[in-house]
């Protein structure tokens, strides 16, 4: 359980990608999911990977991406059963199940480099309301903090007799509701002194807020983009038309 | 009386708030309020009068449930705004009166920090979460840097600048969020027993650090507080209140001489009741200590 | 009745928590474990009615291995009252949240019944049975956890930090408790850094830094070393300051207001 706490808080690691102006890693990592979803065959189920695994490499997440790709391969499997199932030939099957893991590896890119606060920037900067930008950071903010008052919860109610593993399906269902309860209490309480604190920091005071922070994309920035383009627009000319 | 008639004569005319200020000289003005909560048919608090000067640290002590939270929530305009309820009488601060100001307009000149730093803590480092108030006014970029910059180096916190919420000890939460109230330069820093999660020693800094701020920025300090021992040295005034009520408002030694305290619940130093209980044997034990020290040196001049 | 042989406790996420910790509690006794906020106070606790298992070493309760025995069956001996009530209500009504652990503990129906008679009354919260325990004060919350652990009558008995969030009248009827309890031959082991609560209850005393026991003795001996307190980050009770500003350092002090009072009003006759 505590493990699982663990994986919901984002870690922050310096590399040169994770430097990157949010904006541009997101544009990489669309491009490697426009890349993904146009690969037709094993030679570019391989290019496309290899340029997922690459940027891993360079932003030193390449543990992290290999475990969430790890979890992705038992639905990777599941397709590739399905079509061979449905009457596939082996390696098309083999090449749909790989381009779903791409699929996957290319998107959790941008999340495992993007912080939570520069996800933040980005949405306000493709004119997201105020409102759900901060009903997310608020979400994202505070799961780990719930997490551990589960932990919490749960170390009270065992020391109370509490024994969860018990029973069939329905009874252990029940063995959980002295531990939701507590839980969304605790939520509702915790939201309520957000809000104050909210008020009391003028939240809503102007219709704009304005930021601390200034996304710029800089030299590297536009190096990056620039350097990115140039070798996707050929890569995906190439997938669609000659290969 | 008269401070009524002032007011209420300002804001029939029509004046811009600046005008208004000369309130006697007072930050914050009860004039007889009451006030209770929807669906509650008890008063939270009761026919409160109080005048607290510009500069003042005082400490508002009681028993649970004794209408702490809803006086201060009251200084920082939650109260009527966020919580409608029935009221009677009048607040102000600095001249305008709570009921008419909107709360972000108070929030400028009011900073309230909170009992549980966890859940006063939005963002994901700190430096931003000390920007978030300034971000919510919509000051300019340059203006934000100054102030953010200002907070953290007068809380010592240069070092946490980049770290997460769940990367700080309760001690450095409390000092964050105390950083962020302090980053829009309040007139008046409200706090809501912001040690009772700490370690003495993390308190003890955290008092040193109100004290500070109280005295090189002038800025107006009410506290809640179980801990009395904690604050005795510190505060200009105490108040207690009881049953919605303020029962006693003076000078810490003043105060503590009130026999009444322990029954409503208010606990005194180990000390100062050290020191009532031998007045009561024999009153030759001159004026009330506030600290160990002061009784030790009253006892050697008796006793030699 | 607990007892840690070199234990070592490590997170899941690597940090080490405990360090070679030996530790016996033994029957009957007041035990204070103080130290700063993250000194390891609530691993160690966790640790006494299996909650965590040690990473090394071994921890043995009422002579069952704490890593062979299910935290059920060792809570039954050992009760620990978490710090926030709001952590464990649950129940609909304050009757229901006191019988919660009765049940789980399998007993019969009319000792369920004389407990919870027993429960109720003792904490004064009899007019409540019926009351949501979500609409009850903080104080009375935290009354009905005690309640509702004490409930099933465990030997030992664990607080960690009773005295956050309390009022003074509270923390007098939390002294009481504790007295009676002592009365009664349990063991009471007490997380907390509020050292004015914990000093006239005299206790043995734990002090914990950075996830090690770095002493373990009386409270009079141990708050007179300042050094120690220092590196703990723990303040002196004021009587502990007291007696040392009249007799000198490392003196010992008076145990509470009335001692201290005798001695005054002594000393005022003799001279």
């Amino acid at each position: 359980m505590q493990w699982i706490a663990q994986g919901f808080i984002f870690r922050r690691i310096t590399s040169p990608f994770h430097q990157l102006d949010p904006r541009v890693k997101l544009l990489v990592s669309i491009e490697l999911f426009t890349l993904s979803l146009l690969v037709g065959s094993l030679p570019e189920v391989i290019i496309a990977l290899s340029g997922i695994f690459a940027i891993a490499s360079i932003s030193k997440i390449l543990r992290r991406i290999s475990r969430t790709l790890t979890y992705t391969l038992f639905f990777a499997i599941i397709i590739f059963s399905i079509n061979i199932l449905v009457g596939y030939p082996l390696m098309d099957a083999f090449v749909i199940a790989v381009r779903f893991l791409a699929i996957v590896g290319s998107t959790s890119i941008f999340f495992l480099t993007t912080p939570p606060d520069e996800l933040e920037l980005v949405m306000k900067w493709f004119r997201l309301p105020r409102d759900i930008v901060f009903a997310f950071v608020t979400a994202v903010r505070f799961v780990p903090v719930l997490m551990m008052d589960a932990l919490q919860i749960m170390d009270a109610q065992k020391s109370r007799g509490l024994e969860l593993q018990k029973g069939n399906i329905f009874s252990r269902f029940r063995r959980f509701i002295p531990i939701l309860i507590p839980l969304i209490v605790d939520a509702v309480l915790r939201s309520g002194d957000l809000a104050e604190a909210m008020e009391a920091r003028a939240y809503g005071a102007v219709k704009k807020p304005t930021s601390l922070y200034q996304l710029e994309i800089g030299v590297w920035g536009k190096v990056a983009t620039i350097l990115s383009i140039t070798l996707i627009v050929p890569l995906a000319y190439l997938f669609l038309f000659l290969m | 009386m008269e401070c009524e008639y002032i007011s209420t004569l300002h804001i029939e005319r029509g004046m811009v708030p600046e005008e208004r200020k000369s309130n006697n000289g007072l930050i914050i003005s009860f004039e007889d309020r009451t006030y209770s909560y929807l669906n509650c048919k008890e008063p939270a608090i009761q026919n409160i009068n109080l005048a607290i000067s510009p500069g003042e640290i005082i400490l508002i002590a009681g028993p649970s449930g004794c209408g702490k939270s809803t006086l201060l929530r009251s200084i920082n305009g939650l109260i009527p705004h966020m919580y409608p309820g029935n009221s009677s009488g009048k607040v102000s601060i600095d001249g305008s009166s709570v009921d008419e100001t909107s709360i972000t307009e108070i929030a400028k000149k009011v900073g309230f920090v909170f009992q549980n730093p966890e859940n006063q803590i939005f963002m994901f480092s700190v430096e931003r979460d000390v920007a978030f108030g300034l971000e919510n006014l919509g000051l300019y970029h340059e203006k934000i840097r100054e102030q953010v910059d200002w907070a953290i180096q007068l809380l010592n916190i240069e070092k946490l600048v980049n770290r997460a919420p769940h990367e700080l000890s309760d001690g450095q939460k409390q000092k964050v969020a105390l950083a962020g109230v302090l980053a829009m330069k309040p007139r008046i820093l409200i706090l809501d027993e912001p040690t009772s999660l700490l370690d003495p020693f993390t308190a003890l800094e955290l008092v040193e650090i109100i004290k500070k701020i109280n005295q090189n920025l002038g800025v107006t300090i009410l506290i809640v507080e179980h801990r009395l021992d904690l604050l005795i040295n510190a505060a200009t005034r105490i108040i207690c209140m009881s049953k919605g009520k303020i029962l006693f408002d003076g000078e810490p030694r003043k105060v503590l001489t009130e026999k009444k305290l322990p029954r409503i619940g208010i606990g005194i130093p180990t000390i100062t009741r050290l020191h009532r209980i031998l007045n009561e044997e024999k009153p030759v034990f001159g004026k009330i200590p506030l600290s160990a020290d002061e009784l030790a040196t009253n006892l050697k001049l008796i006793l030699k | 009745m607990i007892e840690f042989s070199s234990v070592e406790y490590r997170h899941p996420n690597g940090v080490l928590a405990l360090r070679n910790i030996d530790l016996k509690i033994r029957k009957g006794e007041v035990l204070a474990i103080v130290g700063e906020n993250g000194a390891g106070k609530t691993t160690l606790i966790k640790h006494t009615n299996g909650l965590l298992k040690p990473s090394k070493g071994k921890v043995t309760a009422f002579d069952m291995d704490t890593n062979d025995e299910s935290v059920a069956n060792l809570s039954r001996k050992i009760g620990i009252i978490f710090q926030n009530p709001d952590h464990q209500i649950f129940s609909e009504s304050v009757e229901n949240e006191v019988k919660f652990a009765l049940k789980n503990f399998g007993f019969k129906e009319e000792a369920i019944s004389e407990r919870l008679e027993w429960a109720l009354n003792f904490f004064d919260l009899e007019r409540y049975r019926t009351t949501s325990p979500m609409l009850l004060s903080g104080g009375e919350k935290k009354r009905l956890c005690i309640a509702s652990v004490l409930a099933w009558d465990p030997d030992v008995v664990v607080m960690d930090e009773p005295t956050v969030g309390q009022d003074f009248i509270q923390k007098e009827r939390l002294i009481k408790i504790i007295q009676m309890l002592v009365s009664k031959g349990k063991t009471v082991v007490i997380v907390s850094h509020d050292i004015e609560f914990i000093w006239p209850l005299q206790p043995r005393v734990i002090v914990m830094c950075g996830g090690k026991i770095i002493a373990d003795n009386k409270a009079g001996k141990i708050f007179q070393e300042r050094e120690l307190l220092n590196k703990a980050r723990i303040v002196k009770p004021q009587l502990q300051e007291l007696s040392e500003k009249i007799h000198g350092e490392s003196s010992g002090a008076f145990s509470n207001i009335y001692d201290a009072k005798q001695w005054v009003i002594s000393k005022l006759k003799s001279d």
